[in-house]
């Protein structure tokens, strides 16, 4: 190889490396793969640090009795191999095992109470009560903090923050599925966004 | 060719058989009986409360996410003394990529009859430390541990796990393939120049306790042993003591004059680095390095 060629293909290869990141993000290489109704499972630190903390061990998913926790394959990126749940599909049951067998503290050691994968919101433009069209109450029924964390307000579904666990079983029971996929009741992952407190 | 009944390597082949069922019953066991007493694979395997992760992963997460988790560095111990006293046995003797390199290693003895393949690409066995120094930094950059998802032995366990719960194949899967494919041009190409793993181990049983020795005055200098080494070492040379060595008692097997043995050493004597020994200069060293 000539001075001049190699000069020119190491030039090339320079500007593929920093152009790097720019292809990644367009491509979303670098972008979570968590969003409404895609949730970590429960006790799981902030998506700033969960690509770097997550061993993709995969211990998680075979642990959850209900297959709720699925593996990412490499189209996520640099989330590669890390669990997810897809709550319209299989939603988590909070049997709290994942959390117990994370050996990097990624799912971290809480209770089902402290558990905060997201948070349900209701659609009040296609919940069946919230139209008008006929009362349903799916969601409250299955919920399992029912009372507190769903309420019902004249029979309509109305969700309380600060008691939702967002395990997406009432988004799972949900009879409304709209033509993207989502519910009448979709859990948003807002948990996921904080961010880290280093010390 | 002939397998002595009592070789190391012959016990390696049932360890290595062993580890691999290890991770293929644990799936297995976890979806079809709800026995999860075992879960994971070589990146982390939990045995009831025994936990273990691999250090190269608990490193590379404590180096990316700058937390420490008590559990985690627990469970790096039992890996960690595992090579301080005995090297980079993990590789030989459990990684799952080396139990497939062994299978396919059999599959070629029948079919092309020659025992020992040529090594028809050599690289600096320098590589090896840049590899692990490369993975390190581009880890910390892009904020996310590289090896832990297109490791290898990691990868195995994931595609084994990812067919028995949803009965598909990650496409990551490629990686060992190629892993595997390159194991046709030169024996264990990958562990020999790239694994980051195998240079975490490497370095840690730096000082290891148990090496192949030689005795200078059996040795009838037939060169068995040079071949034989899967690694494309030179334990007539005095490289089977070197870093780079993992213990697999290939050499220990073909030697046919007893010269070559594993030796437990009292002392903490530092293990010499890959230079060749000269008195032994006329065994001719199947490679340059």
């Amino acid at each position: 190889m000539k001075r001049r060629e190699f000069l020119k293909k190491s030039g090339a290869a320079l500007c593929m490396i920093t152009a790097m990141p720019e292809i990644a993000f367009s491509k979303g290489l670098l972008k979570s793969p968590v969003t409404t109704n895609r949730l970590r499972p429960p006790g799981a630190v902030p998506e700033e640090i969960f690509a770097g903390k997550c061993i993709r061990c995969g211990r998680c998913v075979e642990v959850c009795p209900y297959r709720s926790i699925r593996l990412l394959d490499i189209r996520a990126g640099i989330f590669t191999g890390t669990p997810i749940i897809a709550a319209e599909e299989v939603p988590c049951y909070l049997c709290m095992k994942c959390v117990l067998i994370c050996p990097t503290g990624t799912l971290r050691r809480i209770s089902q109470e402290q558990t905060r994968m997201g948070m349900a919101v209701v659609n009040r433009h296609r919940c069946y009560t919230w139209e008008g069209s006929i009362i349903c109450r799916t969601c409250f029924d299955v919920c399992p903090y029912k009372g507190s964390a769903i309420i019902l307000d004249e029979l309509r579904p109305i969700i309380k923050g600060d008691h939702c666990v967002g395990c997406g079983i009432c988004t799972h029971a949900c009879p409304v599925t709209a033509e993207d996929g989502s519910k009448a009741i979709n859990i948003e992952p807002i948990y996921s966004r904080e961010t880290v407190q280093w010390k | 060719m002939e397998i002595r009944p009592r070789s190391f390597h012959a016990r390696r082949l049932w360890v290595l058989s062993i580890a691999f069922l290890l991770i293929l019953l644990g799936p297995l066991a976890n979806y079809y009986f709800q026995i999860d007493l075992i879960q994971g694979w070589y990146q982390s395997l939990g045995i009831g409360n025994f936990w273990f992760v691999s250090p190269l992963e608990g490193l590379e997460s404590i180096l990316v996410a700058k937390q420490l988790y008590l559990p985690a560095l627990i469970a790096m111990l039992a890996p960690v003394v595992l090579a301080l006293l005995l090297g980079s046995v993990f590789c030989s003797w459990i990684c799952p990529i080396s139990f497939f390199s062994e299978l396919l290693d059999w599959t070629r003895r029948k079919i092309s009859g020659r025992r020992w393949l040529k090594d028809r690409l050599l690289l600096s066995r320098r590589l090896l430390w840049y590899a692990l120094l490369g993975e390190l930094f581009f880890s910390m950059i892009l904020g996310a541990p590289l090896f832990v998802f297109v490791s290898p032995p990691g990868l195995v366990g994931r595609e084994i796990m990812t067919l028995i719960f949803f009965h598909t194949l990650a496409l990551e899967g490629v990686i060992i393939l190629l892993v595997l494919g390159m194991n046709l041009v030169t024996r264990r190409f990958y562990c020999r120049y790239f694994c980051p793993l195998g240079a975490t181990l490497n370095l840690i049983g730096s000082r290891r306790r148990v090496t192949v020795s030689m005795d200078h005055d059996r040795c009838i200098a037939c060169g068995l042993c040079d071949r034989s080494c899967p690694l494309g070492l030179s334990p007539a040379n005095g490289m089977a003591e070197s870093l780079y060595c993992w213990n697999c008692g290939e050499c220990v097997d073909v030697c046919q004059s007893d010269a070559l043995f594993f030796q437990w050493r009292q002392g903490s004597k530092k293990v010499q680095k890959g230079k060749p020994n000269q008195r032994l200069k006329q065994t001719a060293a199947p490679d340059e390095h």
